[in-house]
């Protein structure tokens, strides 16, 4: 462990935490994690910084757990998994370096929320490629970083969009840019040039990002990223598509997507839906889901600056041949929902509170990615185990998402419970795990494993388990960067 | 060198003695030069033996035979580049032609799947019957389907189709010391459709901007996503060889040819023409690319050149748009109207007049089956410069500057004068961009020199210099070498990628990198 | 032309691989794209047409000698021609003429294979290029028909070798004529003295045996008074049509196959086929009668120097275009009842028999092979008959028919022809 003098040396006093009230604060999450108390928070403000503690760090072997967004955290990857460990803060760090119209990219460092980076790029016409209501703390790098899926498929071309170059730490202490923000140049010298470190691939025979993407901080620290920006509509038009199951609603969902008629483009239970529109307690959530069907398709056909009402007029149609060829029927309202208010909603990070949290307290998420011919199937799976535990099936959220233009979907479960309720708690604690199990049977691909399953998961690939141990090894010799996840 | 009886044997019994030869008249011909920079020499040095295998365990039986016996081996699909070669003593040819089977065509998950041996004509007309489609290989259609195959993949359908390093999901890898990875969902659940996780992407791993061109093991199945084709499921092709046409162009689909007054209207008109998302295909073709790709001759190819020069005002672009329905396709041809109108693009006459013509040309440039006409036909051989892929403009000035050096080959005799004028193209709706240089000469010592030792190295120092990036051009150690100091020290990382996964250095790495002492 | 004379075609070859498959522009799906019989069966690159002239430089420049697997490769080729047609849709360069002429060297070293040694021989003695399985006896079975040697005539048919001593392809030949003869033309035939038109000896390496027949066919036609020569082989119709012209024998002989004499008189008026034969078929291009069937173009110059490959005079490259494809098409669609299906392989790039370039005689396998490749192709168009216009062509698909069971029948053109007319 660094001696805490040491860091206040490299750093300055004010970013370096020993407060015992602060480090409980990162002992734990609102995830079933074990609670592991830090040594120390550090709170870097530049890349320097960074690397200051890294080589720290790595000389002395202290663990390092890098953290981008403000609290709550869910997922476990952000509580030590070992003693000794230092909390590398980067939620401070909120400079938006740039906002590039010309070349619908921004480049910003982890502390930027998305409320933050949304009100930056609209004021030029631009907008993200968002998750589904992120929570006001949540970190746009973070999220990038952590490959969670983004609300609108046709500009998902690929499952690390809409993520571009990374300015990354390495556990070795070198301080590298991927993509073309590798080089030559400064970054002021490629803008200079005509750049904007967008190009996430390379430099020249591999891709880094990817490396970094998803390595839950055990690669690096981040210190800043690029996203990729598409152009805010001129107009836009938001419909509900209703259904007692799923597949109907996929069918159309391919097609939507296939054809490029829909931005926004997505899938949820009357439970989720009622949820995150209801902010008003549990009875008016309660009402809003009894006036929805079981399930709903959230879809939003958009027109941008040449000649915006035929375009519209154009997709209107295209789109009702779409769902006449699929048996469904799409409408502007649905229940006491309106489609229009709730794009709004859709297009924001999650009013406070963080609409998981707000039903009972908390919300222990579990998600995978699948195809969509079976999607049905591990649907049905998870609601006859949750049914089986005596959770009622009725009150699991699901979130299905289409992803890269609709070659898989995210699908997600979130089981709500009271967290001061401890029974409840360990029943959804066990649940999970055997949902998860259930999943895995069925074929379902935990791409981003985090929590109790995550040894399971990763033991099903060795191989690749062991060639990441590889990427690892090359990284971070000494495994100082957040060592316990994953395989590492 | 020669292979050791037990060695010739140890491959025999893996693979049948009909799948491996150590004869000269078999390697010879493997050892002809590409055409592409083409050299001095007309075959690289003598290597040991060609070895066809059929399935990825046989890959992995003689990548393990190859790591046991101290030998090295290269891969490759339908073997057109120069990094496909056996680089010669020690070295173990493996020939994927017998993998060629489309494994899968998901057409509810959008995906294929592909061995290495299906050409990008028969990924694309087995989708076209169901009404998909795929990119294509910018180099032709006669290249690997595999979207890690191709040096960069890039293709005529990029601008809505994207790429290989963006198009691949799952992949089947045979590491170069003999270990199979599957990556993504294969791995865990032996299923295609995602090739990232769990936990972090090997995907980056595998290939970046550009492959790692035989030197980072074999990939024997991938799978890659496909799109939406709106157009019929054949092609109503006519005629006998060489002139093929449809006797009309599919129902809401259009293609032109623009030139423009520079490349600021040029980069204008691609820039709004990727936000309305309106085009199929985006390709900043130059009158000489155009005229080659129509020509049946070379003869034809002077003359059709000298004619479109006439016309062409700037820096040209080639768009098909193809609409959904009739609305979707009337829709973009309004919106390419008005961005004609307001960048200044004029139509080059005469080129695209005849329906007959134009139906032919939109054919080939959506099947790429006459890339070998643009490039290789004037004398079989092409040099040149290959961009990196980055914003389009930044793509397109650097491909300008390499062009002056071009004309002062031009000027001094030592390259076929087709002007100078840059070959760009857009891709994802103009999120990104690329360029060529493409240079056509008769191979000679003389050119060859200037080619790789004054062209070659001032398009390297233009790109350091001014911050243009890492092109695609870049490969080996030297290169690398060059670029890696101004770039990351990527090149250092990059022989760490090596010396992990191929401790032995036996996946011979001359077009990739190779291990060396850091210090 | 020396093999040397073509080093300049064989070092353009850029490794493209076209070459091995049909023209990109022409594949319609995943089955049927391959093209080279050669390479589909031995799948090293050396099999191909640009795997041929990397191994054709490297015999001029002395890097491998003419060795047992040297020779193997070379003859293991149909010399179809169908790399030919496949590269020359982007390329300006010569692809079969060098695989041939590396035939000619090897002959001319005194290299070559030893049951081309007994053909030749046999060739050299009777003038005829011996049939494998082949019959004696006389295919006019009573037929009255001009002998050509002895009297003036219009039109020479020639028979064929192939034909001739193939008891199973004597109706052919009696049809040919009987349809010829009543079309109202002075037909004749050279009869016993009929001699091997040569093209089968050119194309394994022995050109100047090749020379020799053509000199002494062209002088019994040049006695004979005929102006035509027809013939239902399309082996026969290439050398008398493309080869004589090439070495300037030619002398102004209309050469024409039976289905384009045929198509002509169907299209005067002089045969009326009004029988109706009900038979799905499809039909098999012969690859002598179809690309390689187009017209020589004679050519002299030189290349001029430069970085593009222009010559001076311009240089018109044969690239099967002008190859007899709608002739026997015409033929077939004015049969009444006979419905016509199309295979995938087709025209100019028509998938090989497997009976050419010596390879019959040579490797039966690969002719077996390739025959059977070809058969399952027609079995998939649902056709009830594969029809074709040369005699190599149909003992090989017949032989291909038998070995796959297939229910597929084997017919000519002229046999479909006869049962037209009343």
């Amino acid at each position: 462990m660094v001696p805490p003098s040491t860091l206040s040396g490299v750093l300055r006093a004010r970013d370096v935490s020993l407060d015992p009230d602060v480090l409980e604060q990162y002992s734990a999450d609102l995830s079933f994690a074990h609670r592991i108390r830090p040594e120390c928070v550090v709170r870097p403000r530049t890349a320097d910084d960074v690397q200051r503690i890294v080589n720290l760090a790595r000389e002395s072997g202290t663990p390092l757990v890098p953290i981008s967004s403000g609290p709550p955290h869910f997922r476990g990857d952000t509580v030590p998994s070992t003693g000794g460990a230092a909390i590398v803060d980067l939620s401070g760090m909120k400079k938006i370096v740039r906002v590039d119209r010309k070349n619908r990219v921004a480049l910003f460092e982890p502390g930027v929320t998305f409320g933050e980076l949304k009100a930056a790029v609209e004021k030029v016409g631009l907008r993200l490629n968002m998750p589904l209501l992120p929570r006001a703390s949540k970190s746009v790098a973070g999220s990038l970083l952590e490959r969670e899926p983004v609300t609108m498929p046709k500009y998902h071309w690929d499952i690390a969009d809409p993520l571009g170059c990374v300015e990354v730490v390495f556990g070795t202490g070198d301080l590298f840019r991927t993509g073309a923000a590798a080089g030559s140049g400064t970054i002021e010298e490629q803008w200079a040039a005509g750049g904007a470190q967008k190009e996430a691939a390379g430099p020249s025979s591999a891709s880094w990002y990817r490396l970094i993407q998803g390595s839950q901080g055990t690669m690096g620290i981040v210190t800043w990223v690029s996203a990729r920006c598409e152009l805010l509509p001129r107009m836009e038009e938001s419909l509900f598509i209703g259904s007692s199951r799923p597949d109907p609603l996929m069918r159309a969902v391919h097609w939507l997507i296939r054809l490029r008629l829909a931005n926004e483009c997505l899938l949820l239970n009357n439970t989720s839906l009622g949820l995150i529109v209801s902010e008003k307690g549990p009875d008016g959530y309660q009402r809003i889901k009894e006036s929805l069907p079981p399930w709903i398709l959230f879809f939003t056909l958009a027109a941008y600056d040449y000649f915006p009402e035929q375009r519209m007029a154009g997709q209107t149609k295209d789109m009702i041949e779409v769902t006449r060829r699929t048996g469904v029927q799409a409408t502007r309202t649905l229940g006491s929902i309106t489609a229009a208010a709730f794009l709004k909603t859709a297009q924001s990070p999650s009013s406070e509170p963080y609409w998981k949290l707000r039903h009972k307290g908390n919300c222990q998420d579990i998600f995978f990615l699948t195809t969509f011919d079976k999607l049905e199937g591990l649907i049905f799976g998870a609601q006859q185990c949750a049914d089986a535990a005596g959770y009622p099936a009725s009150e699991l959220g699901v979130y299905i998402q289409p992803i890269v233009q609709g070659a898989s979907c995210h699908c997600e479960f979130n089981l709500f419970y009271d967290p001061e309720n401890r029974s409840e708690a360990e029943r959804v604690r066990e649940l999970s795990v055997a949902i998860t199990k259930s999943l895995i049977a069925r074929g379902a691909f935990f791409s981003r494993p985090y929590g109790d399953m995550t040894g399971m998961i990763m033991n099903r690939d060795g191989a690749s388990a062991a060639a990441l141990k590889k990427v690892k090894a090359m990284v971070d010799p000494r495994n100082i960067m957040n060592p316990g996840k994953l395989c590492f | 060198m020669a292979l050791a009886k037990g060695q010739y044997a140890a491959f025999e019994d893996v693979l049948g003695p009909e799948n491996i030869s150590a004869d000269p008249v078999i390697l010879y011909p493997y050892s002809w030069r590409s055409g592409l920079y083409a050299g001095v020499d007309k075959f690289t040095p003598r290597f040991e033996a060609a070895v066809l295998p059929g399935s990825a365990e046989e890959v992995q039986a003689v990548v393990r035979l190859c790591n046991r016996f101290g030998l090295q081996f290269k891969a490759s699909s339908t073997g057109w580049g120069p990094y496909n070669d056996a680089s010669g003593p020690g070295v173990i040819k493996i020939d994927l032609r017998r993998m060629n089977r489309i494994v899968e065509i998901n057409e509810t998950n959008m995906y294929a799947v592909v061995e290495p041996y299906v050409v990008g004509a028969q990924l694309q007309a087995e989708l076209m019957k169901r009404g998909l489609n795929c990119n294509q290989c910018g180099a032709g259609t006669n290249c690997s389907a595999l979207p890690i195959a191709a040096h960069q993949g890039i293709g005529h359908m990029s601008q809505s189709a994207s790429y290989g390093e963006r198009n691949q999901l799952a992949l089947e890898w045979v590491t170069p010391e003999g270990d199979i990875i599957r990556l993504g969902s294969l791995g865990s659940s032996d299923e295609w459709f995602c090739g990232d996780g769990p936990g972090p992407s090997l995907r980056g791993l595998v290939r970046g901007s550009v492959v790692p061109l035989g030197g980072l093991g074999v990939y024997t199945k991938a799978a890659t996503k496909i799109y939406h084709w709106p157009g019929p499921p054949t092609f109503p092709v006519e005629g006998v060889s060489p002139r093929y046409a449809p006797s009309r162009a599919p129902v809401n689909f259009s293609i032109g040819f623009y030139s423009f007054p520079s490349m600021d209207k040029l980069d204008e008109a691609q820039r709004k023409i990727g936000e309305s998302e309106i085009a199929l295909e985006l390709m900043g073709f130059n009158a000489a690319m155009a005229s080659a790709n129509m020509a049946t001759s070379n003869e034809e190819d002077v003359r059709l050149f000298k004619e479109f020069s006439k016309y062409v005002q700037g820096p040209c672009f080639m768009i098909i748009i193809a609409g959904n329905s009739a609305d979707d396709f009337r829709y973009k041809m309004m919106v390419l109207e008005q961005i004609l109108v307001e960048t200044g693009g004029k139509a080059i006459p005469k080129l695209l007049d005849d329906p007959r013509v134009a139906a032919a040309c939109m054919w080939r440039w959506l099947r790429s089956s006459a890339s070998i006409r643009e490039v290789f036909r004037a004398s079989g051989c092409f040099g040149g410069e290959v961009g990196g892929t980055d914003l389009f403009r930044l793509m397109a000035d650097y491909i300008f500057e390499t062009g002056k050096m071009k004309g002062d080959l031009i000027e001094r005799g030592l390259v076929y004068d087709d002007g100078i004028s840059p070959f760009t193209q857009s891709f994802e709706h103009g999120h990104f961009g690329h360029g060529e240089l493409l240079i056509r000469y008769m191979p000679n010592p003389t050119t060859f020199m200037a080619l790789v030792g004054e062209f070659l190295p001032q398009a390297n120092e233009t790109a350091v210099r001014d911050h243009f990036g890492v092109p695609g051009h870049v490969f080996g150690d030297a290169a690398h070498e060059i670029y890696g100091p101004h770039c990351s020290n990527y090149h250092l990382w990059l022989r760490r990628i090596k010396g992990a996964f191929d401790p032995k250095g036996a996946s011979e790495g001359s077009h990739y990198i190779t291990v060396k002492d850091e210090q | 032309m020396a093999l040397e004379e073509y080093r300049q075609d064989m070092e353009t070859c850029c490794r493209c691989s076209a070459c091995k498959f049909i023209p990109f522009e022409n594949v319609k799906g995943f089955a049927n794209v391959n093209v080279c019989p050669s390479i589909g069966r031995y799948n090293f690159h050396a099999y191909s047409g640009g795997g041929r002239l990397g191994l054709g430089v490297a015999m001029l420049d002395k890097e491998i000698g003419l060795s047992e697997k040297l020779l193997e490769v070379v003859y293991n080729c149909q010399m179809c021609g169908a790399c030919d047609v496949s590269c020359k849709y982007a390329m300006d360069m010569e692809v079969l003429e060098p695989i041939n002429e590396m035939r000619i060297e090897c002959v001319e070293q005194g290299r070559t294979l030893p049951v081309f040694e007994k053909i030749m021989a046999s060739l050299r003695k009777k003038g005829v290029t011996p049939v494998a399985g082949g019959s004696r006896g006389d295919w006019l079975d009573g037929l009255h028909v001009r002998d050509c040697t002895k009297e003036k005539v219009d039109v020479i048919y020639h028979v064929g070798c192939r034909t001739r001593l193939d008891r199973g392809m004597w109706n052919v030949a009696r049809a040919t004529l009987s349809l010829i003869q009543n079309t109202g033309v002075s037909v004749g035939i050279a009869g016993a003295r009929e001699t091997c038109c040569g093209g089968r000896a050119y194309e394994i390496g022995y050109k100047a045996d090749f020379l020799t027949q053509a000199k002494k066919n062209m002088a019994t036609i040049r006695a004979s008074g005929a102006k035509t020569l027809v013939t239902g082989c399309a082996e026969c119709y290439h050398a008398f049509k493309v080869l004589y012209d090439r070495f300037g024998l030619k002398q102004g002989l209309e050469v024409l196959h039976s289905t384009e004499y045929l198509a002509r008189s169907i299209g005067e008026g002089t045969l009326k086929p009004r029988k109706k034969v009900d038979l799905s078929v499809t039909y098999h291009d012969p690859c002598h009668l179809g690309r390689l069937g187009e017209p020589y173009v004679h050519w002299h110059g030189k290349q001029i120097p430069g970085h593009i490959r222009l010559f001076n005079p311009p240089k018109e490259f044969r690239r099967g275009t002008f190859g007899v494809y709608e002739p026997p098409r015409t033929v077939l669609r004015a049969v009444p009842g006979l419905s016509l299906t199309e295979m995938d392989r087709i025209k100019e790039y028509a998938w090989c028999c497997g009976a050419g370039g010596g390879v019959r005689e040579s490797n039966q396998e690969l002719a077996s092979w390739t025959a059977r490749e070809r058969v399952r192709e027609a079995e998939a168009t649902g056709a009830e008959a594969i029809v074709s216009a040369c005699p190599g062509c149909e003992k090989s698909l017949k032989e291909a028919v038998r070995g796959r069971k297939s229910r597929l029948k084997v017919y000519d053109v002229v046999e479909l022809v006869e049962r037209a007319i009343s």
